[in-house]
C-alpha cells in the first residue's frame, strides 16, 4: 500500500483537491481526499506540493507499430497491399520492448494509456488495441482492450495509395463503394451464420476477413474513422448509419466546419495531430481553434498526437495550445484524460482520479500543462514506472 | 560388432566415464561402461575423448548448396508467401561431395534438421537426417516431416512487401497470412470429417492444406523463424489461438523475453552467432543470450543456420557461449541431446545410452577446445569418417 500525501490533485471529474492524499493498493486507487486516514502499513511518499493528475490518455497513435528510427524493417502500420484488411491486427505489429522510442516517450511523459491503430492507407485497415505503456516483455501483457475498434479511412490516403496504382479506390466514391461492399458482405455472412446455426452443413466457411467485421456490425466495437475533411466524415456517417454501426471521428481537421452536425449525431472526435505541418491539401485548415469550436458545439473531444515516435510526449503541449486558442482549462484537461478514456471504452478504469480506478498517475513539479514542468513520477497500475 | 574405448567417454545424459568402453552391434549401442568386456576378436578403436555425434537443429546444408549460385539455391520458394506444400526433402543434394554435408560429417555433426528458408510466411516441411554420405537423401532420413517452417519479421516483409509490393508488407500482414491459412486448413479438415461417409461431398484434395493438417493435428510443430521478442510473441499468440505447437528458431532477442518463453514451455533454437548482425532485427545478437535463456529455464539448443561448411563451427558457438557464462555441461547438451529432443529424435540420438543409435564422435581432446580434432566419426555403427 502506498500513500501519496501533500499533492495538489486534479481529479478531472471531481475538481482539484489541494494538499490531498491518494491511497493506492493492489494497483487501484482506494481513497482520495484531504482527510484520508493513512494506514500503518502504507508506505508514505510526501509530494510536498507537487501536482498529481491521472495518467494521460492518447486516443490515437502508432507508437511501437511504426518504430522510431528503423526504416522499413520497423514499419508495421499499413498493410498497404489490399484496400480491405479487417483481418489484420495492430497487436501483431507492436514492438513492446522498453527501448522502443515511442513507448519510452509515452510513459516517461506520464502518458499511461494509449490506443494504437493501424494506419490509413486502407479503407478498412484492421483492428486497434488499447494498452498501458508500462514496459513489459510482450504487448500481450500490456493490453487493456483488444480489439478497441476497426480502423477505417476516407479521403486522400487510400485514394493516393490505390488510385495512383490504378486500383479501386481512386476516388471518394470508390472508397464509399468498397466500404459498403465489405460491410454488406459481412452482414450477409453474419446473417447466414445465424440462420444456419443449427445446420452446420449450410453454414458459410469461416472467413477471417468477414469475422473481423462482425463485432463492428454488432456494435461491440466502433469504426475508428480517419477523415480530415468535413465531406469525408459526412460520407462516413452516412455509411455507418446505413449499417447501424458506431464510429469515432479521427483527426477531425475540419471540425469547425461541421461541429453542430457531429454534435447532433453524438459522434466523438479525436482531434489532431496539432503539432505538425500541413502535409497535404486535406489538412490545410488545421488550427487549434477547431478544438474549442467542437467543444462549444457539444462534441466529446479528445486530443491526439497521431505519434509514431517520441512526439507522443507532446500531448500535454497540444492541450496547452488549445487553451491558448480559447478552450477552458477544465475542458482541455478532459481532452487528454477522461474523454479519450471514454471514447476508447476504458473510462471505467482510467482517465480520472477516483476510488476504484486504476492507479495511473502523473506527478509534476509545477503546473502540469506548463512545458517547463518536469514529470517527476509516473505510476501505472500502482507501480512507480518512472521517476527523476 | 566393434568397440570404442575412450580415456573419457561423455555420455551427456549420464556423466563422464573414465576409461569407458562403448560396445556397438547392429548400428546400436549395446553396452556402455568402464567394466564392459570386449568379446574376443572384436575390433577396438581408441580415442582420448568420445561423445555422441552432434545434432544441429536448424540448418540449410544441401538445400543451399555451397559455391554453386542460383542453380543450387533451393531453400526459398519465394514466389508466394504461403508454400506449405513444398518439402525440404525435395531440395537436398545428398552427394558426399556437397560442401555442407561433408563439413558436417567431418566435424562429427551426425544428425541435422534441414529446413526451408524464411522468405515465406509458411515455407514448407523440414526433415531430420543423418549426415552419412548416401546416394539419395531418402536413405539418410530419420524423420520426415520434422516440422513446418514459418517466418516472422523482416524476411517475409522484405521479400513480399518491399520487393514485390504484395501482402505481407507488415508484421500485421504476416500474422494475417498465417491465420488465413490455418483457418482454411481447419475449415478443410472439418468438411473432410463431416462428409467422411459421403465422399462425393468432400472437398477436393488440396495439397497445400493437406501439408498443414499435421500441424493442426499437433503431429508436427511449427518451426517459427523470429529474431525479435515481439515477433515470437506474435507467433505464440497465433499458435495459441489455433492450438498448435512451435519451436522458436533464432531467438536472437531471447534475453528480452526469456521468462515468457520459459513459462510457455517453448523450446528455442538459438543462433546463428558466428556471423555479422546482417539486419536490424539481429542487432542485439550476443553470446550473453544463451546464459539469459539458461537462467530463465528455457530449453534451448545452439544452431549455426549453416548454408554450406559453416556448420562445422557448431562446437565453437557452444564454446563462445561458455565464455559468456553458459555452464559447460549445458553447452554440450545444447549441441547434442537438446536439439535431438527439439527435432523429435531424442529417443534415437543425442546421447550415449544403451539402445540408441551408435553415432559417435572421437576427439583428440576437449570438445569445446578449438584446437581439438575430430579424428573419427561413427554413424549407425559404421566408421564413416577417419582422419
Amino acid at each position: 500500500m502506498i500513500a501519496l500525501t501533500n499533492g495538489n490533485i486534479n481529479t478531472i471529474t471531481n475538481g482539484v483537491i489541494k494538499r490531498g492524499t491518494i491511497l493506492i493498493d493492489k494497483g487501484k486507487i482506494i481513497d482520495v481526499g484531504q482527510n484520508v486516514k493513512i494506514p500503518k502499513n502504507a508506505e508514505e511518499i510526501n509530494l510536498r506540493g507537487k501536482w498529481v493528475t491521472p495518467g494521460l490518455v492518447e486516443a490515437h497513435c502508432h507508437i511501437g507499430i511504426w518504430e522510431e528510427a528503423i526504416g522499413w524493417a520497423g514499419r508495421d502500420g499499413n498493410e498497404a497491399t489490399d484496400p480491405i484488411t479487417p483481418q489484420v491486427r495492430a497487436l501483431d505489429g507492436i514492438k513492446a520492448n522498453a527501448d522502443e522510442g515511442g513507448l519510452t516517450a509515452a510513459y516517461e511523459n506520464g502518458i499511461t494509456t494509449v490506443q494504437i491503430l493501424p494506419g490509413s492507407a486502407n479503407v478498412i485497415g484492421g483492428t486497434g488495441v488499447v494498452i498501458k505503456t508500462a514496459p513489459k516483455n510482450t504487448v500481450d501483457e500490456m493490453l487493456i482492450l483488444n480489439p478497441s475498434g476497426m480502423k477505417a479511412a476516407f479521403g486522400e490516403n487510400p485514394m493516393s495509395v490505390y488510385g495512383k496504382n490504378k486500383v479501386l479506390p481512386a476516388t471518394r466514391m470508390g472508397e464509399a463503394g468498397i466500404m459498403r461492399e465489405w460491410l454488406y458482405k459481412a452482414k450477409t455472412y453474419m446473417e447466414k451464420k445465424e440462420q444456419f446455426k443449427d445446420k452446420p452443413e449450410k453454414l458459410p466457411e469461416k472467413d477471417l476477413k468477414l469475422e473481423a467485421l462482425i463485432p463492428v456490425l454488432k456494435g461491440e466495437i466502433p469504426m475508428r474513422v480517419h477523415a480530415h475533411r468535413a465531406d469525408d466524415v459526412a460520407i462516413a456517417i452516412r455509411i455507418c448509419e446505413e449499417f447501424g454501426v458506431n464510429m469515432s471521428w479521427e483527426h477531425a481537421t475540419e471540425g469547425h466546419r461541421i461541429a453542430k452536425y457531429i454534435a447532433e449525431k453524438g459522434i466523438p472526435a479525436v482531434w489532431g495531430p496539432g503539432l505538425n505541418w500541413r502535409t497535404k491539401w486535406e489538412t490545410r485548415e488545421r488550427t487549434f481553434e477547431t478544438v474549442k469550436n467542437l467543444v462549444d458545439a457539444g462534441v466529446k473531444v479528445a486530443l491526439q498526437t497521431d505519434a509514431d515516435n517520441g512526439k507522443i510526449g507532446f500531448l500535454p503541449i497540444s492541450a496547452a495550445l488549445a487553451i491558448r486558442d480559447g478552450l477552458s482549462e477544465e475542458e482541455a484537461w478532459k481532452t487528454i484524460t477522461i474523454n479519450p478514456a471514454e471514447i476508447l471504452g476504458v473510462g471505467d478504469r482510467v482517465g480520472s482520479i477516483e476510488k476504484g480506478k486504476d492507479a495511473d498517475l502523473r506527478i509534476t513539479k509545477g503546473d502540469p500543462l506548463d512545458p517547463r514542468s518536469q514529470v517527476r513520477m509516473v505510476f501505472i497500475d500502482g507501480e512507480l514506472v518512472f521517476s527523476r | 560388432m566393434i568397440a570404442v574405448k575412450g580415456r573419457k567417454v561423455n555420455t551427456i545424459t549420464n556423466g563422464i566415464i573414465d576409461n569407458g568402453i562403448v560396445l556397438i552391434e547392429d548400428g546400436k549401442i549395446k553396452k556402455i561402461g568402464a567394466d564392459v568386456k570386449v568379446p574376443d576378436g572384436v575390433k577396438t578403436i581408441k580415442a582420448k575423448y568420445v561423445m555422441p555425434g552432434l545434432v544441429e537443429a536448424h540448418c540449410h546444408i544441401g538445400i543451399w548448396e555451397e559455391t554453386i549460385g542460383w542453380a543450387g539455391s533451393d531453400g526459398n520458394e519465394r514466389t508466394e508467401p504461403a508454400t506449405p506444400h513444398v518439402r525440404a526433402l525435395d531440395g537436398i543434394k545428398a552427394n558426399a561431395d556437397e560442401g555442407g554435408l561433408q563439413a558436417a560429417l567431418h566435424e562429427g555433426i551426425t544428425t541435422a534438421q534441414v529446413l526451408p528458408g524464411s522468405a515465406n510466411v509458411i515455407g514448407g516441411h523440414g526433415v531430420a537426417l543423418k549426415t552419412t554420405p548416401k546416394t539419395t537423401v531418402d536413405q539418410m532420413l530419420i524423420k520426415n516431416p520434422s516440422g513446418m517452417k514459418i517466418a516472422f519479421g523482416e524476411n517475409p516483409m522484405r521479400v513480399y512487401g518491399v520487393e514485390a509490393k504484395k501482402m505481407p508488407a507488415t508484421r500485421m500482414g504476416v500474422a494475417g497470412v498465417l491465420r488465413e491459412w490455418l483457418q482454411k486448413t481447419k475449415n478443410y479438415m472439418e468438411k473432410m470429417e463431416r462428409f467422411k461417409d459421403e465422399p462425393e461431398k468432400q472437398p477436393e484434395y488440396d495439397i497445400k492444406l493437406e501439408a498443414l493438417v499435421p500441424v493442426v493435428k499437433k503431429e508436427i510443430p511449427f518451426r517459427a523463424h523470429a529474431h525479435r521478442a515481439d515477433d515470437v510473441a506474435t507467433a505464440i499468440r497465433v499458435c495459441e489461438e489455433f492450438d498448435v505447437n512451435m519451436s522458436w528458431e533464432h531467438a536472437t532477442e531471447g534475453h528480452r523475453i526469456a521468462d515468457y518463453i520459459a513459462e510457455k514451455k517453448i523450446p528455442a533454437v538459438w543462433g546463428p552467432s558466428l556471423t555479422s548482425r546482417g539486419k536490424w532485427e539481429m542487432r542485439e545478437l550476443s553470446y550473453e543470450t544463451p546464459l539469459a535463456l539458461y537462467d530463465a529455464g528455457v530449453k534451448f539448443s545452439i544452431q549455426t543456420d549453416a548454408v554450406g561448411s559453416t556448420i562445422r563451427f557448431l562446437p565453437i558457438c557452444a564454446a563462445l557461449s561458455v565464455k559468456e557464462g553458459l555452464p559447460y555441461d549445458y553447452a554440450l547438451k545444447a549441441i547434442t541431446i537438446i536439439p535431438a529432443e527439439i527435432i523429435g529424435v531424442g529417443d534415437r540420438v543425442g546421447s550415449l545410452e544403451v539402445g540408441k543409435d551408435a553415432d559417435l564422435r572421437l576427439l583428440s581432446g576437449d570438445p569445446l577446445d578449438i584446437m581439438t580434432k575430430c579424428q573419427k566419426v561413427i554413424i549407425n555403427g559404421e566408421v564413416v569418417h577417419s582422419l
